[in-house]
């Protein structure tokens, strides 16, 4: 049978993993904290979770409502800088987006991460209007995911160039690149007919090319820098002999190929 | 007029003759003073920028994708690669935010060693942003002369990781080696250099020479709410007067224990700015000192005891099978953290570093986003640019003191 | 007034030297390579400090210049993106002939460590390359060596550049292609 291989997350996984291996989880504290109890109580019905994940409080809202969530965070609660906004993507398993912003207050120094999901397709609205380092952080996560923003003010590629195809960080993206990405400097700088004569990209890291004489010396004999590749010229591969065992004579405990 | 090609590619295609009397000018991506891949386009009115929009990508690898592609630990030296001016500053900030998702601490001798070497990094870069600005506001003689300083502090850590640029010089759970012998020493001689040179050349040279004060001062001005609300952290958050560092606010390693000065400034210009680089060197010199009694009074313990996530050490894996199994266990499959999201920040020499992973249980990050200062701050560029003249833009480039290879990743 | 006294007979005193032209040519060529500042990522740092204070890279007669019509020699110092290829092609179309490639440090070799989408693998796709150095990122001497091995190159190649053999590419097709 064909190896079955996932077409909607493409992303490296585990070769091996334990039967009985149960995944544990970061603790998450009930909100105690006096500052960040307050900020719960200011934020009320918008909160639909609230917990403490390694010192920082983890509020979950609903999409529809970022915005007044930002706007009370900000003006009520002191959180005056948006440190990260971005999203995960879980398009595989629920069709959703995570999206997330990370909020600082300077004069507590506490650090609030608002959390919300996106069903695939739904855009979000902008926050710019109050951080206005959201300007760069949505247009990245614009470019690296396709989740629109309303009113942003120049919602546009920002990283990869504006005639990219496809979105880079999706789990459906390869991470070596589609075919559009592998060919995209040869297509842009010397057009399509010159795709056979660059040839393909070498993903290979460890790749040796037998016929190639520049950039590869020959093993067991020598031949002149960028000598054409003559077959007949093959000398078998001497190998020293030891104390133990003449490689040269072939013994049944070498194999010429995997059993 | 020319006719472009396939072959002979005519990329021109801004257009000069437009009604609202503005030109357009491109700047970069190859630009010597645009600190790496840094395009800006320009509208000019006259002499004066009407309309800046940076455009930025051109340094774009993948750096977050190849970590949902990478174990913890194979993932560690790319990070070198995100601010290669100070890349310890990067490996730390990485592994710390591994260390609080696993909940490990490094041993203290570790933490010593990690905080000298981070305090050494940040000489470097700002060293480094010193001799550019220089260079890029036309003073020649700064550049060679701090890169002769940055020289010396490149050996430190080539004696303790052997590498010049890329150091990796961090591990998950602690360092990988101890410092070798006589470093202290070299390290309190390279800080007593620093010192001297701080004050009496670059100082000299600099702070209150006339071409370079009309150069810097009243340019590239912030206020300190838009510096909050573009984002903008480190320096340039302390340029306007916030006293603002991670360091002291929520302190990890031993800056708790350690005594120095956050350098903050009123001026909201570039001249402060440059003034709090000159300034930190001093404190990150004091620091380096403060450190080196601390280093002496540890145990000779580097890497965390965690079995469940990181090697034991090397006699022990010789030695003990339990420990050679676990060690064959994390080297062919990885760590494999618990469920969870942790963002840490840390405050890199150019701002807020700080990595937002999450886990799902496996031994791939499952999304990891790398929060770079530089990133806000090109961000500001389109802010910051509008209404200056063009000979400023250089300036304002060179004091937001930005790495294209962490604003693009 | 001064009387030069030359002994024109004797062997040490005559003032011509007798070379071919192409000597004289490669000579100056390869004692003034003037390098294009191509700082793309971390080997741009490198490349610096081989041009400041310790490592010194003026006495090699290499003095960087910040415009492709000035420059002999392009150093692809880092990672070559895909968005940035097109530009670092026209670059190097705008120098002036000869010129030379160094490519310097794994990613602008191979792509590197950088096995990505964006990453182009290897400029030798769409830029012809003299000199690969390896390394990441490669330290100033390393670099130092690699502009000495490409002036001792110069110095073989004939003046009139006709043969000067590129890196020829091998296609999958089997015929040989060369980039221009």
């Amino acid at each position: 049978m064909r190896k079955y291989v996932p077409k909607d997350n493409v992303q490296k996984k585990a070769y091996y993993t334990d039967r009985f291996h149960v995944v544990p989880s970061v603790p998450r504290a009930e909100v105690t904290d006096a500052h960040f109890a307050s900020v719960v109580t200011a934020l009320g019905n918008d909160v639909k979770e609230a917990y403490i994940e390694i010192g920082q409080l983890v509020v979950h809202i609903d999409p529809t409502r970022n915005f007044d969530v930002m706007k009370t965070l900000k003006e009520t609660c002191g959180y005056t800088q948006c440190s990260e906004q971005s999203a995960v993507d879980y398009l595989a398993k629920d069709n959703e987006f995570e999206l997330f912003w990370q909020l600082l207050n300077i004069t507590e120094a506490k650090r609030v991460r608002v959390v919300c999901r996106l069903a695939n397709g739904a855009a979000i609205e902008s926050i710019e209007p109050l951080f206005k380092s959201a300007n760069f952080a949505e247009r990245e996560m614009f470019d690296m995911f396709g989740i629109k923003v309303n009113n942003h003010p120049y919602l546009k590629r920002i990283i990869m160039p504006d005639d990219w195809e496809g979105h880079p960080l999706l789990k459906t993206y390869p991470l070596h690149g589609d075919e559009f990405a592998s060919w995209y400097e040869v297509d842009k700088i010397f057009g399509k007919e010159y795709r056979d004569i660059i040839g393909p990209e070498n993903r290979d890291p460890g790749k040796v090319d037998i016929k190639d004489t520049k950039r590869f010396s020959r093993i067991g004999y020598e031949v002149p820098f960028g000598a054409e590749y003559n077959a007949d010229e093959e000398v078998p591969v001497e190998y020293s002999e030891t104390a133990l065992v003449n490689y040269n004579k072939k013994t049944s405990k070498q194999l010429d190929e995997r059993r | 007029m020319q006719v472009s090609n396939k072959l002979t590619p005519f990329f021109e295609n801004l257009n000069f003759e437009r009604d609202d009397n503005t030109m357009v000018i491109n700047f970069g991506p190859q630009h010597p003073s645009a600190h790496g891949q840094l395009r800006l386009i320009l509208e000019l009115d006259g002499e004066q920028v009407v309309k800046a929009t940076p455009d930025i990508g051109y340094l774009h690898r993948g750096i977050e994708k190849m970590a949902e592609n990478m174990t913890y630990n194979e993932f560690l030296p790319t990070t070198d690669r995100l601010d290669y001016i100070a890349s310890t500053s990067n490996n730390y900030a990485y592994a710390l935010a591994v260390e609080k998702l696993l909940d490990i601490e490094a041993p203290r001798r570790a933490q010593a060693i990690r905080t000298m070497l981070l305090e050494l990094n940040r000489i470097i870069s700002h060293l480094f942003f010193v001799a550019t600005h220089a260079l890029d506001v036309g003073a020649m003689s700064v550049f060679l002369y701090a890169f002769r300083e940055r020289e010396f502090a490149m050996d430190l850590m080539e004696d303790y990781c052997g590498a010049r640029l890329t150091h990796s010089a961090v591990r998950i759970g602690g360092v990988p080696l101890d410092l070798p012998a006589g470093w202290l020493e070299n390290a309190a001689a390279f800080c007593d250099k620093v010192d001297y040179e701080v004050e009496h050349t670059y100082g000299a040279l600099l702070n209150e020479n006339r071409i370079w004060k009309m150069r810097l001062e009243d340019v590239g001005v912030i206020s300190a709410e838009d510096a909050l609300s573009w984002g903008c952290t480190g320096p340039m958050l302390r340029g306007s007067g916030v006293k603002w560092d991670i360091r002291k606010e929520e302190p990890y390693e031993l800056y708790p224990e350690l005594d120095f000065d956050i350098p903050t400034s009123d001026r909201c210009d570039s001249y402060g700015r440059f003034m709090i680089y000159m300034e930190e060197m001093k404190q990150s010199t004091r620091i380096i000192r403060q450190l080196i009694p601390l280093y002496k009074e540890t145990e000779p313990q580097l890497m965390a005891h965690s079995p469940q996530y990181i090697s034991a050490p090397k006699e022990e894996i010789m030695t003990q099978n339990y420990a050679l199994m676990q060690h064959f266990v994390l080297v062919t499959q990885g760590m494999r953290p618990p469920k969870g999201e942790v963002y840490v920040p840390t405050e890199s020499p150019k701002g807020e570093l700080g990595f937002y992973i999450k886990s799902e249980g496996e031994p791939y990050a499952y999304r990891l986003k790398c929060r770079a200062p530089s990133f806000f701050h090109t961000g500001l560029l389109q802010n910051l640019l509008v209404g200056t003249y063009l000979a400023d833009v250089v300036t304002i480039i060179g004091t937001t003191n930005i790495v294209f290879g962490e604003v693009d990743r | 007034m001064a009387q030069h006294q030359v002994n024109y007979a004797s062997s040490a005193g005559l003032p011509i030297a007798l070379t071919s032209v192409d000597k004289l040519v490669n000579w100056g060529r390869s004692n003034s390579l003037w390098p294009l500042t191509y700082g793309l990522a971390c080997c741009a740092i490198e490349m610096m400090a081989s041009g400041a204070s310790r490592y010194d890279f003026d006495r090699m007669g290499t003095i960087f210049r910040a415009s492709p019509r000035q420059a002999d020699v392009m150093i692809l110092a880092g990672t070559l993106s895909k968005k940035h290829s097109e530009f670092a092609r026209r670059l190097y179309d705008q120098m002036t002939e000869p010129k030379w490639v160094i490519s310097m440090g794994s990613c602008a070799n191979t792509g590197g460590m950088f096995n990505t989408y964006a990453t182009v693998q290897g400029v030798d796709r769409i830029i012809p390359v003299d000199i690969y150095l390896p390394g990441c990122a490669p330290r100033p001497e390393t670099l130092q060596y690699a502009m000495m091995m490409l002036q001792k190159k110069i110095r073989r190649e004939s003046a009139d550049m006709k043969k000067n053999t590129k890196q020829d590419l091998t296609t999958q097709t089997g015929k040989r292609a060369r980039l221009i």
